[in-house]
């Protein structure tokens, strides 16, 4: 077996019999009629501030914290044992108060948006190497530049040479929106190439229209389409792949915090022994 | 008719090691011993004794304490004393500091430090403290014949501090390294004015071949300080007593296969673009002959390639101190039928190689082996000569082994290989390695990419690092302890040989800044002063290289070519993948 797959059932057996342990901790400390919704509380904090605490090591590279794929690794389990220990604490019900609420909906954009960036992470850079060449993100508005002004010259010249405006008329209608931004964000995503087949298909249709030279200009623009289709297709990838980060970071700041003032109105209120 | 361009053939001589050999100072060098008594008929065709000396030779000057070569410099050239008078530092319990000779002292920063360069790292790239640069009294540099030479301040304190050996007039060293391509084995600085003949390899080469005299000295010279030592640890010879290990040396054929001036070469052909290196590659032994004897690499890397079809696949690389031929000599010695070798050796760049003959390895490994476990060696996990755990071998894709030999990527010993299959292209390993490195990276994410591997443009720490040979001040040096080539920046000069000879553009140099965020300026020209920069594998952090370590998906490691098993695994550990076997030699 794969030393990756022998990690990942490794750690999954970790997590179950972790989540079984918590959950009949918890029966046991509510049968002995202790106070569990105080004890589950303090220990999703530690947790939630143990997981946020990975991004503090990624910005402290330079200190032997260990390994980043270690800290991940226990962001991932730990963050996925916290759904566990958070329905032990709010007792498996939907919240009713305000600030619950709040917390319990910062708390499940924060689960979710980490369960899908993992999956998006394991996914995405598999399929980035699929099409196209591999390129810096920050580079590819200077290639979709490059191409589109490629793309410009070719259709002037053939205005010239051609004495003809076919194709520069199918240019003015189809390619130059084409080729002045990233294109079909979502297809890209979802895998599709239905707009791509889509705009190739029109451009083969259009060759009944064109002379022999015009046809071989065509065929060069078709090469570029492809091309910049690729560009899109690393483009949406590679987005995808930094922005989800742009959710799961900013809330889980602001779970934080609500979470300690959660903590110090519990506190403030509490009025009894632990 | 055709038109095309026209320039005189290149030859051997068409670059001469200096220009500044001129005839006037060759007629001198052959009033000399032993060139004076060399018989100039030897030297027939082309070659002659006159041309060598004028070609492959170069006087040089050293002035009272200048540093000749350091231990561990990388050099492909031996030194002969025409006047004066020089000193080998013997090591051993005190040997000269590292500080005293340019070079830098393996410090890592405390923990206040590695904390501090949170706020301490200045907003631009390459910020450099401008006092340290003027304040370290321990080294000196000076000019002579426009090379910066290090020099040791207080030459008498030294011989009184240090055990130190003479090297006098008429005598050659440096030997081990330029006929090895092994680093330098001891320091050498003049004690007093010196003038030194410095003879590059082919040079050397050329006078062994045609003066016995010459030839047996080096020669004996060599065997007795390079060769002993290394067939003493050689695996399966450890076990051999004194006379024994003397009956191997004696008996041992050196050879050397290859260019030494390989980079050149090899950073013309990336720019045609590499589709076959085999015609570029000597063949050491060739698939089908019968073994001379079981061959070990000294130094430098050779590929193993079959034959198949009309052309030839590479099966796999053999690195220092792996051997090769010893399956078919222990077939041939079982069944009594001699076997012939089963694949071809060649060459990688340059490689040296010992040939010790069939004859001794029957006698001394195969006759007291125990010949069931020989014949059933290739189920057993342990070698039968040497008892110790085989070498694996390796289940790798054979594109990916091609396009790794091919690129010469397995010179290296700290290779960064990126999985593209986990990449998420987050850039945390460039972000870190700036972090740690005056907030400029100190690689580029980008390079080939085979089976979905990219190897990222970035130091390797080569197994024969080029970029250390010819270094004026010995800024570029590869650390004994730990094997990473690092650079001195107290004494780097920004000449940009060792950027120039790097065949992987992986050295840049940089104009360095003082904090205030400009440049800083030699006194004179008011030039911007260069450093050479490249990986360093992190050494004065703590932990090992941050860009591995900020690697939140283990895509991307710091692997060594040499450690096939581990590469193997690392390779195969999210495919599984069991496309060929891949025979390591050994």
């Amino acid at each position: 077996m794969q030393k990756h797959n022998r990690h990942r059932i490794r750690n999954l057996s970790l997590l179950v019999v972790s989540a079984v342990v918590l959950w009949l901790l918890h029966g046991l400390a509510e049968t002995a009629l202790r106070d569990t919704a105080r004890l589950s509380g303090w220990l999703l904090f530690g947790m939630i501030v143990f997981l946020a605490a990975y991004n503090v090591r990624k910005k402290l590279p330079f200190l032997p914290l260990g390994s980043s794929a270690a800290w991940l690794q226990f962001h991932i389990y730990v963050g996925l044992l916290t759904a566990v220990v958070f329905g032990l604490h709010i007792g498996w019900r939907l919240p009713n108060g305000g600030l619950e609420t709040l917390l319990a909906s910062l708390y499940g954009i924060v689960f979710v948006s980490g369960v899908a960036g993992l999956a998006l992470s394991r996914s995405l850079a598999k399929r980035l190497t699929t099409r196209g060449n591999e390129v810096m993100f920050e580079r590819i508005p200077v290639y979709r530049k490059r191409i589109a002004s490629e793309v410009e010259t070719i259709v002037l010249t053939s205005l010239d040479t051609s004495e003809s405006t076919a194709i520069a008329q199918f240019y003015a209608e189809r390619l130059r929106p084409y080729f002045s931004v990233t294109r079909n964000f979502w297809h890209h995503l979802l895998q599709s190439n239905r707009p791509r087949f889509a705009l190739l298909s029109e451009m083969k249709a259009y060759h009944r229209f064109l002379n022999d030279d015009e046809r071989l200009v065509m065929l060069d623009l078709e090469d570029r389409v492809a091309a910049k289709d690729d560009l899109d297709y690393q483009h949406t990838l590679q987005a995808t792949l930094k922005y989800w980060l742009f959710v799961h970071i900013p809330i889980t700041y602001a779970l934080v915090a609500f979470a300690v003032f959660h903590l110090m109105l519990v506190s403030s209120f509490a009025g009894g022994a632990w | 008719m055709p038109t095309f361009e026209s320039i005189q053939r290149p030859e051997r001589w068409s670059v001469p090691f200096s220009a500044d050999m001129s005839d006037k100072r060759v007629d001198r060098i052959l009033t000399v011993e032993p060139f004076r008594t060399l018989d100039p008929k030897r030297f027939r065709g082309k070659v002659t004794l006159r041309g060598i000396l004028k070609n492959d030779a170069r006087l040089l000057r050293y002035g009272p304490g200048d540093i000749v070569v350091r231990q561990g410099d990388w050099g492909n050239s031996v030194f002969f004393v025409v006047s004066g008078l020089l000193r080998a530092d013997l090591g051993a319990a005190s040997s000269l500091p590292g500080e005293v000779l340019g070079r830098q002292k393996l410090r890592r920063k405390s923990l206040f430090e590695i904390l501090a360069q949170l706020w301490n790292n200045p907003a631009d790239p390459e910020v450099r403290d401008v006092e340290s640069y003027r304040t370290d009294p321990r080294i000196g540099t000076r000019e002579v014949d426009s090379q910066t030479r290090i020099y040791l301040q207080d030459v008498s304190a030294v011989l009184d501090k240090y055990r130190t050996a003479t090297i006098a007039v008429g005598q050659f060293f440096g030997e081990d390294a330029a006929l090895g391509r092994t680093p330098r084995q001891a320091t050498v600085f003049a004690e007093r004015s010196t003038e030194l003949l410095e003879i590059r390899w082919q040079g050397l080469r050329d006078l062994m071949r045609r003066d016995d005299g010459i030839r047996a000295h080096i020669d004996d010279v060599f065997r007795e300080r390079g060769l002993k030592w290394f067939l003493m640890n050689t695996p399966i010879f450890k076990h051999l007593d004194k006379d024994e290990i003397a009956e191997v040396v004696s008996q041992a054929e050196f050879d050397t296969a290859g260019q030494y001036d390989w980079a050149e070469s090899f950073k013309h052909l990336v720019k045609q673009g590499i589709e076959t290196n085999l015609e570029h590659e000597p063949v050491i032994a060739e698939e089908g002959h019968h073994p001379n004897g079981v061959i070990i690499i000294r130094s430098g890397l050779s590929r193993l390639s079959k034959r198949y079809e009309h052309g030839h696949r590479t099966i796999g690389y053999l690195t220092p101190g792996q051997i090769y031929g010893l399956d078919e000599i222990i077939d041939g010695w079982l069944s009594k039928t001699p076997k012939p070798l089963s694949a071809s050796l060649r060459a990688i760049g340059i490689a040296t190689v010992v040939v010790i003959p069939t004859r001794l390895i029957e006698k001394l490994l195969l006759e007291n082996a125990d010949r069931r476990r020989l014949a059933k060696r290739g189920k057993d996990a342990r070698d039968p000569l040497t008892n110790s755990p085989k070498i694996d071998t390796t289940r790798i894709n054979a594109d990916f082994v091609d396009f790794l030999v091919q690129n010469r990527y397995v010179n290296g010993t700290a290779t960064m290989l990126i999985d593209m299959d986990r990449c998420t292209r987050c850039d945390d390993c460039v972000r870190a390695c700036a972090t740690a490195h005056d907030n400029n990276p100190r690689f580029l994410r980008r390079g080939p990419i085979q089976n979905n591997i990219m190897v990222a443009n970035a130091c390797m720490h080569c197994e024969d690092p080029v970029c250390m040979i010819e270094c004026p001040t010995g800024a570029i040096q590869r650390r004994v302890e730990e094997g990473q080539v690092t650079i001195n920046d107290w004494t780097c000069v920004g000449c940009g040989v060792c950027a120039s000879n790097c065949p992987y553009d992986a050295i840049c140099i940089v104009e360095v800044r003082h904090d205030g965020g400009d440049f800083i300026r030699d006194d004179k020209k008011h030039a911007p002063i260069v450093k050479a920069t490249k990986c360093d594998l992190c050494a004065d952090q703590w932990g090992g290289p941050a860009c591995q370590r900020a690697c939140p998906h283990d895509a991307l490691v710091r692997m060594d070519m040499s450690d096939i098993p581990k590469l193997t695994d690392w390779y195969t550990r999210n495919v599984a993948i069991t496309l060929r076997v891949m025979t390591s030699g050994s």
